[in-house]
């Protein structure tokens, strides 16, 4: 199918005809206000804006930050604290850990924080006014001058009987008996002073970092609710005896909080490309059995989307295993595990991306009756820096000793001498972001969107992406003014699912998106599909749908390439190429009513700069040989299941 | 034989040693020889309990509760023959979680403070432009996309205009090319209306004239006619509209205050001597 992007466009003068003969060209002076009133007094008033009750413009945000309270962020040297990164997100110009200023392009609309639970830390509340504090009369002093305003005074004072060794006795208690807060309380504080329900959502969360052996098995948990509910309990860690490695103990977690508090919570895996085959399993690493239904009913339940790109590497897919994809091979990092102790073998990699997962959800599904694999994908940052700055001309890395530098595009990220794995920082990839399809921009409406799988995953720039499944699509839907409105009407969004095909018909999608007002061009909007056969075998298959400019198909199936207007040296590029919006309706060619199956949009812009060739020419910095100069950026939106 | 041996410097030395060792050991009871003891409290093990009781909302079983008590018991051993080794020096996670520890304590001195209204109503006329309610807009668009109508999209743009302005009638909905921007928006602040059209076209909406059709303006995707239908302009709230958002902004700037004034006062008693490189690239 050719761009059916724009090939709907009416003018102005065909659609006076056809909508209103009364406003036809030649009768245009001879209609009155009393006519016009009468011929539009019938006809319903078009505002897709009254009672309307689905999501009309797609949330950005990064579910995924960790702060100078995350400990390993710390020890890179990140300062910034959860008030910081809120104030960051929301457009605020502050000064990074590096001390240099950063500021957004424009704000983010939400941020999750969400720092390692292991090494939280509890921190001592010598002030709040705790009755053993305030009996000393020193204390009690200090406590009155705070309380009248005089609180910088009596900080130097306390500061100054703490090195003098005067301080009162009952600011010194042993570890027990102090009055303690800890970490996770500070956090859900700042992200209450932050949330402004409408403008900016502060979302309350923490990072599960199971990690044993160096084998990437890391969830942020995400909190539907407020800090009442949040400060009920304490983060769920790693280390026994507390806390467990094994994802099914998070979910047990998950499920007394729920009991507990009667909030809502839900899971976000990140990182199989470091799991080293750990991820997505069909053998559980723990047990060495297949999963059982236990495990797939619970990991249906609780984790409901997957970070499909981030700043350590991109994990929808991956060349050896959709050879057919000549996009797969996109900011990889298959070297090894985390730490880099386990090099990557090739029978890793089928459970360690998300399109393989879901594929072999499929067959999972066939088996245990649960889809344990029925994920809505995001982006995310997991920057340590406590700044969400992922584009690629203003990308402040992954740690702190990554922000901008002259020589940050040189140095070594880690090395493993035993494995020889070695990555270096330039292979740091500037991503990404999620897009939440929310009714509104509160903790509540987002959470929900999440739970309902209604998000994509952006590597950065914010492209407005639909996606929308149904029987009864056709070509008249991909030219109306609001494709939202037809698509809800007669479909379902990203994340839902198509059941028993009516007799005769075939799945059918509206796509559309829209560039970034301030990002480059469109290339194309692909579908790409999985299904079980009837051998129980699992297949997948990338199409062109949608695209920009006047290309063909070629005898193979496939779109010629887009071209590219990148300018290395100057880091630059033009819009003279793809197209600022696409839209179509596709139909399944290769529908069989009896096959689970599933589809997800991928948008692929054009090539710009990667951040490397921004840093290139700001900093006059030559680059190494081999790192990749230009990126295309992408899209993926949660799949839409179809299930006999 | 005793008497001889008695005279022998050799045996002088042993006895004394002896003698020394005794006294010495006599003097340390409870030291090299006697173990350290590790006392868990009662606090401690309320403690211990009470974040069990966090993480799982339960509190834990018999066997439970012996491995938090035990686990707890090893820390502290391990911890305890750390320090004797001197691990906690030079490690950069203690040593920033230790700094970060007292940037909690501004922070608990910030807690404590409640300004007055009359403090925070100064602070927020102090800031202005941060506590600004941005000008809020109402409007309706009509889109030319220059991918169909190439050379001739400002005539097309100019003749679409010449339609609205003399048919008010006119359903501006119907007009111009199918896209994804929204063909009117209700009251939406200027700066979310520059998210979706870019921050140009916000500005122009801002500056065109109510209730009428103008344009053409130019965004990253084509050409727009638009139609201001309401502004709401920009303003500085009263207090009671924004009070938590002035305490968040003052106890922010309190905190950056105090902890200038701590390092400040904790300068005084060091003499910081940096001791730079006689030859080094790396500074500039």
């Amino acid at each position: 199918m050719r761009s059916s992007a724009f090939r709907s466009i009416l003018l102005s003068a065909t659609i006076l005809g056809l909508a209103a003969p009364a406003f036809a060209d030649d009768d245009i002076g001879a209609l009155s206000p009393e006519k016009a009133a009468k011929v539009f007094a019938a006809k319903p008033i078009y505002s897709p804006y009254a009672g309307r009750n689905f999501p009309t413009r797609p949330f950005f945000g990064d579910t995924h930050l960790h702060t100078g309270a995350s400990f390993d962020a710390g020890a890179f040297g990140a300062r910034l604290t959860p008030r910081d990164a809120y104030r960051f997100a929301r457009g605020e110009e502050i000064t990074a850990s590096s001390g240099q200023p950063a500021k957004l392009s424009r704000p983010l609309d939400f941020l999750v924080v969400t720092d390692h639970s292991d090494n939280m830390g509890m921190f001592p509340d010598l002030f709040a006014g705790k009755p053993e504090v305030i009996a000393d009369p020193q204390a009690k002093t200090w406590y009155d001058m705070i309380k009248s305003g005089q609180g910088g005074d009596a900080a130097i004072q306390i500061i100054q009987a703490f090195s003098a060794g005067t301080i009162p006795k009952s600011m010194m208690y042993g570890p027990e008996t102090r009055p303690y807060k800890n970490a996770w309380q500070d956090t859900i504080k700042a992200a209450e002073e932050y949330n402004d329900p409408g403008r900016f959502t502060a979302v309350i969360g923490y990072e599960w970092t199971s990690n044993t052996a160096g084998n990437n098995l890391h969830r942020n948990v995400i909190f539907r609710d407020n800090g009442d509910k949040a400060d009920q309990i304490v983060p769920y860690t790693t280390l026994k005896p507390l806390g467990s490695d094994n994802p099914r103990d998070l979910w047990k977690w998950m499920q007394a909080y729920e009991d507990k508090t009667g909030g809502s919570v839900l899971a976000i895996a990140h990182n199989g490309n470091l799991s080293n085959g750990r991820m997505f399993p069909l053998i559980e690493s723990f047990t060495n059995k297949p999963v059982d239904k236990e495990y797939v009913e619970q990991r249906a339940k609780w984790e409901r989307l997957y970070e499909a790109t981030q700043t350590k590497g991109d994990g929808e897919t991956h060349p050896t295993l959709s050879p057919n994809d000549e996009f797969a091979n996109f900011e990889r990092w298959d070297f090894g595990n985390l730490d880099g102790s386990v090099a990557k073998t090739p029978d890793m990699l089928e459970f360690e991306y998300a399109r393989s997962a879901l594929r072999n959800g499929l067959k999972l599904e066939a088996e245990l009756g649960t889809n344990p694999y029925k994920f809505g994908m995001v982006g995310s940052s997991d920057a340590h820096t406590g700044l969400s700055a992922l584009e690629e001309e203003n990308f402040f890395g992954k740690t702190t000793p990554q922000e901008p530098s002259p020589e940050r595009m040189l140095s070594t990220f880690f090395t493993n001498p035993k494995t020889k794995i070695k990555v270096m920082d330039w292979q740091v990839s500037a991503s990404g972001y999620a897009a939440v399809w929310a009714t509104e921009n509160t903790r509540e409406a987002l959470w929900d969107a999440m739970q309902r799988k209604e998000t994509y995953g952006t590597t950065g720039p914010r492209v407005v992406v639909r996606f929308f499944g149904g029987w009864d699509f056709e070509q008249a839907d991909a030219e109306t003014r609001n494709p939202g409105a037809i698509g809800y009407a007669k479909g379902v969004p990203m994340g839902g699912d198509l059941t028993a095909a009516p007799e005769g018909k075939v799945p059918t999608f509206l796509v559309a998106a829209l560039k970034d007002p301030i990002g480059a061009n469109l290339d194309r909007y692909q579908i790409v599909k999985g299904w079980l056969d009837d051998k129980d075998q699992t297949h997948e298959q990338v199409y062109d749908v949608a695209w920009g400019g006047d290309r063909k198909l070629g005898a193979d199936g496939k779109l010629p390439s887009v071209g590219s207007t990148v300018d290395v040296e100057n880091a630059t590029w033009k819009n003279t190429i793809g197209a600022s919006e696409l839209i179509a309706v596709w139909k399944d060619p290769a529908f069989d009513p009896k096959q689970k199956a599933f589809y997800y949009g991928r948008v692929i812009e054009i090539p710009t700069p990667r951040w490397t060739a921004y840093d290139a020419k700001r900093f006059g910095t030559k680059p190494l040989e081999g790192t990749q100069m230009t990126v295309t950026e992408r899209a993926y939106t949660s799949p839409i299941w179809y299930t006999p | 034989m005793l008497k001889r041996l008695l005279r022998e410097p050799l045996a002088h030395f042993i006895i004394l040693a002896l003698a020394i060792f005794s006294v010495y050991g006599l003097l340390n009871r409870g030291g090299a020889q006697a173990p350290d003891r590790i006392i868990v409290t009662a606090p401690k093990i309320e403690q211990l309990t009470a974040i069990f009781g966090k993480t799982w909302q339960r509190p834990p079983t018999a066997e439970e509760f012996k491995g938090l008590v035990d686990d707890y018991v090893k820390e502290e051993i391990y911890v305890r023959e750390a320090l004797a080794l001197g691990l906690d020096k030079d490690d950069a996670v203690i040593r920033r979680r230790l700094s970060l520890k007292m940037g909690f304590m501004n922070d608990s001195i910030v807690d404590a403070q409640t300004p007055t209204s009359g403090e925070l109503d100064a602070y927020l006329k102090a800031h202005p432009t941060v506590f600004e309610i941005e000008p809020m807009l109402a409007f309706q668009q009509v889109f030319l996309n220059p991918d169909q109508h190439g050379d001739k999209t400002g005539q097309d743009a100019a003749s679409i205009l010449k339609t609205l302005a003399t048919n008010p009638a006119t359903d501006p909905t119907m007009l111009g090319d199918v896209s994804l921007l929204p063909v009117e928006l209700p009251l939406t602040g200027k700066s979310s209306i520059g998210q979706t059209f870019g921050t140009d076209f916000a500005e122009a909406l801002d500056k065109a004239t109510l209730g009428q059709w103008t344009g053409p303006v130019t965004s990253s995707f084509g050409l727009h006619l638009i139609k201001l239908s309401e502004r709401r302009p920009g303003r500085l709230p009263a207090l009671n509209e924004v009070r938590d958002d002035v305490v968040r902004e003052w106890a922010n700037d309190k905190r950056k205050e105090f902890e200038e004034r701590r390092l400040e006062e904790l300068l005084k008693r060091y003499a910081v001597v940096i001791e730079y490189p006689a030859k080094t690239s790396a500074i500039r």
